[in-house]
């Protein structure tokens, strides 16, 4: 485990070392500022509206923004998820890639370390830096709550919020785990970025295929389908079913990228 | 008992074989010269006894382990320097040194003081803190060497360690693999068949995958010339010209 822990750190100072770590962190910031920014506006009018009208005569879809918490924030997560999606292949992607191109590969699997800790130290690792992009859109929220108002209570509902920011995590962990996987087949990363991303949009948006497909292949659709796992948690219902298809994908990729580690004794 | 054992090691890469049937030991404290022309299948040996890669056929066992059967064993014993240095550009000489170390499982409190003798060792002494990718290949393949010396494994396997080295350079890698002679079992490849000379008590000359001489210096000399003075490039250019 000591080993495992040694490759998660050289992992996170890589990226740290490198610019791509502050490339994302950039990226990350600035898409999601721009979409705070808008979701704002969008709020404050439909709060001056309501003023105006009253929020009995508002259509009812509206109901969403009498508070911060749902009319903003939730919405907020709704768009950092797929800022996620578009990130998290380019960090991802070099995991095994990189290793393998530079032939330091050679070296992790001549050390006297099982594939296991190999696999386990990349994925710490991964999930340290996706851990850390994501950490700094917790700053949208605590802005809101510390210049925002609300008629009753706190501006925020606080476990609302971080319900729904856990969910955004786990969504990252998978990502991470999905990409790992692809990243562990090639040598090339721009290819494991490619790839990782075609497979994990059209598995995003499996939901609305699902729409157009009769039962029982609907609902089972439906339930594989990220989007519709993740949009009760970002709403803030923690949903144990979901939990257990999160943690089912992350594991069915550790254990595939362990194979694959593993199979390079066996070729 | 032979520290390394080899017995008929085959290795097939779809139908080409890359290593037919070799079947070699070291003793221990010995350094083998490992000789043979581009492609003849050295480095592919070298990757099987580091247990990188299987072998199709035979076994190749490391100090008594096994490297297919116990790897772990296996790789606790050797320390291995690659054809290309596995270096990661972007740490510096002392990151990286110390990574490699935790990777072999050093002990924290020793592993500062392991690394500073094996850089003195190597002469990378003062370019401890500088970045990986900014130094010479020189440079580059001591901090290769210094990354196989990690720990004094017992068992060293170093895949052309004077490639990219300048003529002092070379003299000093030589001088430090032949200190190394009775503390630990070396295997060493090159072109540079000079060095063989000065280094190694025994030879391996493979050609296209298959042994074609394994001897002392000295007898295989006798075996192919008259004269006493036959160079082992004669000797090696003879043998595998077929």
């Amino acid at each position: 485990m000591r080993t495992a822990l040694a490759i998660a750190r050289k992992e996170l100072s890589i990226y740290f070392t490198t610019p791509w770590a502050y490339a994302v962190f950039t990226a990350m910031v600035a898409l999601s500022s721009f979409f705070f920014v808008g979701l704002l506006q969008q709020f404050k009018q439909v709060q001056d509206m309501a003023r105006l009208m009253g929020w009995d005569h508002m259509p009812p879809d509206y109901n969403v923004y009498r508070n911060l918490t749902d009319g903003v924030v939730v919405q907020l997560w709704g768009t950092i998820l797929i800022i996620t999606l578009f990130v998290a292949p380019f960090l991802s992607m070099r995991l095994f890639a990189e290793e393998k191109r530079n032939k330091t590969f050679e070296l992790l699997m001549t050390a006297p370390v099982r594939p296991i800790e190999i696999v386990l130290g990349k994925y710490l690792g991964g999930l340290g830096i996706i851990s850390a992009t994501l950490g700094l859109t917790i700053v949208f929220p605590v802005l809101l709550s510390s210049f925002g108002r609300a008629e009753s209570g706190t501006a925020l509902e606080w476990s609302t919020v971080l319900l729904g920011y856990a969910g955004l995590l786990v969504w990252g962990a998978t990502c991470m785990a999905v990409g790992m996987f692809i990243s562990s087949l090639t040598e090339s990363q721009m290819l494991a970025a490619l790839l990782t991303f075609v497979v994990l949009l059209p598995w995003m948006l499996l939901s609305g295929v699902a729409q157009s497909t009769e039962e029982p292949l609907r609902s089972v659709l439906a339930y594989l389908s990220f989007d519709s796992q993740l949009q009760n948690m970002l709403k803030g219902v923690m949903d144990v079913q979901s939990m257990v298809f999160f943690a089912s994908v992350i594991l069915f990729s550790l254990l595939l990228t362990h194979r694959t580690v593993e199979a390079q004794r066996w070729a | 008992m032979p520290m390394i054992e080899v017995q008929h090691l085959t290795k097939r890469y779809r139908d080409r074989v890359a290593v037919e049937d070799l079947t070699f030991q070291v003793e221990e404290g010995e350094i083998l010269g490992f000789l043979g022309p581009n492609g003849a299948g050295k480095s592919t040996t070298m990757k099987i006894l580091t247990g990188f890669l299987p072998p199709s056929e035979g076994t190749a066992r490391v100090g008594g382990f096994d490297v297919f059967e116990q790897p772990l064993e296996v790789k606790r014993r050797i320390g291995y320097l690659p054809e290309t240095p596995p270096l990661y550009p972007e740490m510096t000489v002392r990151g990286y040194l110390q990574f490699v170390g935790s990777l072999k499982g050093l002990p924290g409190r020793g592993l500062k003081a392991e690394v500073e003798r094996v850089a003195g060792l190597t002469g990378v002494t003062h370019v401890m803190d500088r970045v990986i990718q900014n130094l010479s290949k020189g440079y580059k393949q001591r901090v290769g060497i210094a990354q196989a010396l990690l720990g004094s494994p017992p068992v060293l396997i170093l895949d052309e360690p004077t490639e990219g080295l300048d003529p002092t350079q070379r003299a000093e890698v030589r001088a430090l693999i032949k200190s190394l002679a009775g503390k630990h079992t070396v295997i060493l490849s090159t072109h540079i068949l000079p060095e063989v000379t000065v280094t190694c008590e025994k030879v391996l000359i493979i050609n296209q995958g298959k042994i074609v001489a394994y001897d002392e210096i000295r007898k295989l000399a006798h075996l192919h010339g008259q004269a006493e003075n036959v160079s082992l490039e004669e000797i090696f250019i003879k043998l595998t010209a077929a």
